[in-house]
């Protein structure tokens, strides 16, 4: 073998400072905080550099890498919607490292914030239709953005029915925000936990939410259905939609996998040759079943 | 294309003026037993009598661990920090057809919309100047997927050594640039044609089945079975991508102490069990079957749909590597006898 070793050789180096860096988060300070269950939180989230406040921009159904310095980034959806600006909300469970860090801050301190990332609902689509929104435990959280939007543009929509589901009282999201989305006109709110999940003062349906959700007999008629939840529920959620004669153009999900870039780079949030961090996460069920099983 | 000749003399003054002119000269060097891409201070450092690097250029564009972002800790608040890239002129020498072009596939993924500053400042400070394969390995494909021993893609100047001279074909305005700044060590090109030693090398190769991709048909193929079969021998140890010239695939993690900390870009590897695994527990590549149709298809489905371009480029260093034999040329060719069955 050869061992002519290369020498080491000053070679005049030349850097320069990243300025364009797509890595680069926003930082976010964090003005208020509630628990929606023991181990679900939701932050509002305020933007330091005022320009960025003013311009900052998103629609409903994307994303954001949320990060802990020192800890790393996760991903969850901006949860409110763009029709509520000057604020960013999140809401995530506590189950990993960065969310357990994330649930030890307090209000004033800084997180860091790159997005918005990924495509979103077609709600301009939507013009004129019922509106079924069907979230399921944390589920929920990927809708309440684009129900918001939905909601504050009231008069663009035909009926709209809600259901939050979850397993048990315990686990529903969002408790003290259903009376307000009950409120508006044209609204009906159902609320359902699954079987030996309700309490004894429980006032909603006991239930799976497909079978509660075929129960109240929604007709696809001019209709879309815009659903989330743990796979198992979506995938059942898809089935109920079927029978209830829905075409699968009519029923929007969205879907999550790992991710590190959220930017079609990274490589690891694929289903089949398409990113869920850059061509979803939103895909109608149209879309899915010509999807390989990869999520 | 400006075609030009130079002799091997001439060739040794070019490289020596390159790296007297300031650039930085990176080239294969033989290294503690392997051959590896370092950067040279005379031309009399580089390896003679190699075929291939042991590892590819991947790592001068895209580093095994970068800094993507620097903060400090003031009174507990972060305070970010924009991180420096080098952006050193650089001129890499005789990368081989396959790794040359294997540029050319990352480029895709650092450019586009999005485009990641870190590589790309790295990649407009950079010229290629490909060398043609003279002598083949046991495990070179570059056939199989569309390339040749002399292929240019990827490369800024390509040299093809004929008899004792160099057929010089600058392919880019960067190269053309670069022979025209050395004009008097280049004489006129005429009489030289590559086609003879193409032909050559290629007679030689071991390995030259067409392979087949799978964009039309991976649907159709991907819960068969002999994925499970395939997949049984594979350790999940990593080597097939981190010695591969066009896998991109990476991980980001924060480091810090409670003074100050960096957020570092790290290559990853579809093959690990933790790639996909989600914090809640569900896993959807839960086995190495599963992360082994990934490697395949990214490469010969997935890549080619969203780019036109195949992600493979057949220099086989994953077949050298691979503790236990995996064979990525056979296995493609096994699952391609696959969709031809199901048909």
């Amino acid at each position: 073998m050869m061992t002519s070793v290369a020498t080491e050789v000053a070679a005049p180096r030349e850097t320069v400072k990243v300025t364009k860096n797509i890595y680069k988060p926003h930082l976010m300070t964090i003005v208020a905080m509630r628990d929606e269950t023991h181990d679900t939180r939701t932050l509002r989230l305020q933007f330091k550099d005022p320009q960025v406040a003013e311009t900052f921009d998103w629609k409903p159904g994307q994303f954001a890498q949320y990060s802990v310095f020192g800890v790393g980034e996760c991903v969850f959806t901006i949860a409110n919607s763009p029709t509520r600006k000057g604020y960013i909300e999140c809401t995530f469970r506590q189950v990993g490292k960065v969310t357990s860090a994330l649930r030890d801050m307090e209000v004033g301190q800084t997180i860091g914030f790159r997005g918005p990332y990924g495509n979103w609902f077609p709600v301009d689509e939507w013009d004129g239709k019922r509106l079924y929104f069907v979230g399921g435990g944390i589920g929920t959280v990927a809708l309440r953005g684009v129900m918001q939007y939905c909601l504050d543009n009231r008069k663009r929509y035909d009926e709209i029915l809600i259901l939050n589901a979850a397993r048990t009282v315990a686990d529903l999201v969002y408790k003290s925000e259903m009376d307000e989305w009950a409120s508006v006109e044209g609204v009906t709110l159902v609320k359902a936990v699954d079987p030996g999940g309700e309490t004894p003062d429980w006032d909603g349906k006991v239930g799976l939410a497909p079978n509660v959700f075929e129960e109240l007999k929604p007709t696809p008629d001019n209709a879309v259905l815009i659903t989330c939840g743990p796979p198992i529920m979506i995938r059942f959620m898809l089935l109920a939609a079927e029978r209830l004669g829905f075409k699968p153009e009519q029923v929007y999900t969205t879907l999550e996998n790992r991710m590190k870039c959220g930017l079609g780079k990274c490589g690891r949030c694929n289903v089949g040759p398409y990113y869920v961090c850059k061509d979803g996460p939103v895909f109608t069920a149209a879309q899915l079943s010509r999807l390989p099983k990869d999520f | 294309m400006l075609r030009k000749r130079l002799t091997s003399e001439n060739l040794k003054r070019w490289i020596d003026a390159l790296v007297e002119s300031g650039k930085q000269v990176v080239a294969p060097v033989h290294e503690e037993g392997l051959t590896v891409f370092r950067t040279i201070s005379s031309s009399d450092q580089i390896a003679d009598n190699y075929t291939k690097t042991d590892f590819p250029f991947k790592e001068w564009l895209f580093p095994p661990t970068e800094v993507i972002l620097r903060y400090r800790f003031e009174n507990g608040e972060p305070v970010l920090e924009d991180p420096e890239v080098d952006a050193t002129e650089t001129v890499a020498l005789f990368l081989r057809p396959c790794d040359a072009t294997a540029i050319s596939v990352l480029d895709k993924v650092f450019g586009g919309d999005y485009e990641d500053e870190f590589y790309m400042t790295r990649r407009r400070k950079l010229t290629v100047i490909g060398l043609s394969c003279v002598e083949p390995q046991p495990e070179c494909f570059c056939t199989s997927v569309g390339l040749s021993p002399t292929s240019e893609r990827g490369s800024d100047i390509l040299l093809t050594q004929i008899g004792n001279d160099f057929l010089v074909e600058a392919i880019t305005e960067k190269g053309e640039q670069l022979v025209n700044e050395y004009a008097n060590l280049f004489a006129d090109a005429e009489g030289l044609t590559k086609d003879q030693v193409t032909a050559e090398v290629i007679a030689k190769m071991k390995r030259t089945e067409p392979l087949p991709t799978f964009s039309e048909t991976y649907t159709d193929i991907f819960e068969h079975p002999v994925w499970e079969e395939i997949a049984r021998k594979c350790l999940g140890c990593g080597i097939c991508a981190y010695s591969c010239p066009t896998c991109h695939c990476y991980d980001i993690v924060d480091e810090a102490t409670l003074f100050e900390g960096v957020r570092c870009r790290n290559w990853d590897c579809c093959a690990f069990g933790l790639f996909t695994l989600h914090a809640s527990g569900h896993n959807p590549r839960p086995t190495q079957a599963h992360r082994y149709r990934q490697r395949v298809l990214h490469k010969f489905a997935y890549f080619l749909q969203t780019y036109g371009q195949n992600m493979c480029v057949g220099c086989g260093r994953c077949i050298v590597k691979c503790p236990v034999g995996m064979d990525i040329y056979e296995i493609v060719q096994r699952i391609g006898e696959q969709v031809t069955s199901q048909v």
